[in-house]
C-alpha cells in the first residue's frame, strides 16, 4: 500500500531532506556570523557558538546523504 | 481619594510582581500531547512495511513538535510545565519510534543502543542539575535542541530507506561530542541565576 509511486517518494524525501538540511545549514551560518564580536567568557554565547557550530556539521551531514542517496537512485 | 489611588496602585504592584501563572490545560500542551496520537498509526504502518505511510506518521509527529512552539508564541502560554512536557513527549516518541524502526529490522541496532543510552545518560545529567540548581530550571542547550530535531530524521530516514547505515552512523560522533559538552555544563559549569520575572511598566 503506497500514498505515491516509488519514484515521487524518492524525489519529495530527497527534496523535503536537502532543503530542510541547506537551509538549516545556512541558518546556523548565519547566526554564528552574527556572534563574532560577542563575548567569549559569556557561558551564553559559548553554548551558542557551540549549538551553531554542531547545526552546520548536522545540516552539512543532511546535504551529503541526500546526495549519496540520489545519486544511487537515479533521482539525480 | 488618595488612599484609594494608593490602594489600587499597590494591587496593580503586586500583581506585577507575582509571576504570572499558566494552566497546564493549555492549547501548546494539547498540540505536544496530541503527538502521541502518531505513534500506534506509526506501529501500525511498521509492523504492515508500509514505508511511505510509517514516513507520513513520523512526519506529522515532527511537523507537530515544531508546531507546539509556535502555539505557545501565539497563545502566549510558555511555561517550565510546557517545556519539559515538550522534552519528555520528545523522548517518548523519538525513542518508541527507534525502538521500532530498530525491532522491525529498519535502522542498524547498535547506533540505535547507542543513541537510546546516550539520550538516558542525558536525562540523568539533566536530574543532576536540577539538584544542583536547587529549583525548577529547564536546562536549555541550543546543541541538544538541533540533535533531537536530527534524531525525528532518524525515524524518518529508517521508513522512508533513505541512506539508512551512512545517517545512523554519522549522527553517532555527533550526538556523544554533544553530550559530553553538555555533561560539562551539566556537572562543573556555575549555574546561571534567575531569570528575573516579566513585571509592568512603573504606573506612574
Amino acid at each position: 500500500m503506497t500514498l505515491v509511486p516509488d519514484g515521487m517518494f524518492k524525489l519529495l524525501i530527497s527534496l523535503i531532506t536537502g532543503v530542510v538540511a541547506g537551509a538549516w545549514t545556512i541558518h546556523d551560518l548565519v547566526l554564528l556570523a552574527r556572534l563574532r564580536g560577542a563575548n567569549r567568557r559569556d557561558s551564553l554565547v559559548g553554548d551558542q557558538r557551540f549549538g551553531y557550530v554542531m547545526g552546520i556539521v548536522i545540516g552539512m551531514i543532511g546535504v551529503v546523504g541526500t546526495l549519496i542517496f540520489m545519486r544511487s537512485n537515479g533521482v539525480l | 481619594m488618595m488612599a484609594a489611588t494608593a490602594a489600587v496602585d499597590e494591587a496593580v504592584a503586586s500583581r506585577a510582581a507575582a509571576p504570572r501563572v499558566v494552566s497546564p490545560w493549555n492549547p501548546a500542551n494539547a498540540v505536544t500531547a496530541s503527538r502521541y496520537l502518531t505513534l500506534p498509526p506509526l506501529w501500525w504502518a511498521i509492523d504492515h512495511g508500509y514505508h511511505q505511510y510509517a514516513t507520513l506518521f513520523i512526519l506529522i509527529c515532527a511537523l507537530l513538535d515544531k508546531l507546539d512552539g509556535l502555539a505557545a508564541r501565539i497563545f502566549d502560554c510558555r511555561s517550565t510545565f510546557g517545556e519539559l512536557f515538550d522534552a519528555i513527549t520528545d523522548g517518548i516518541c523519538y525513542g518508541f519510534g527507534l525502538i521500532l524502526v530498530a525491532a522491525y529490522g529498519w535502522a542498524p541496532v547498535v547506533p540505535v543502543v547507542f543513541v537510546i543510552a546516550l539520550g538516558l545518560f542525558n536525562t540523568g545529567l539533566r536530574g543532576v542539575y536540577l539538584r544542583r540548581a536547587g529549583r525548577a530550571v529547564n536546562y536549555k542547550s541550543y546543541a541538544m535542541e538541533r540533535i533531537v530535531a536530527y534524531t525525528g530524521y532518524l525515524i524518518g530516514f529508517a521508513t522512508s530507506g533513505m541512506e539508512v547505515r551512512f545517517f545512523y552512523w554519522a549522527f553517532m560522533p555527533v550526538m556523544l561530542v554533544i553530550v559530553l559538552h553538555d555533561a560539562k555544563r551539566m556537572l562543573v559549569d556555575p549555574i546561571p541565576g534567575p531569570t528575573p520575572a516579566p513585571t509592568a511598566r512603573a504606573v506612574s
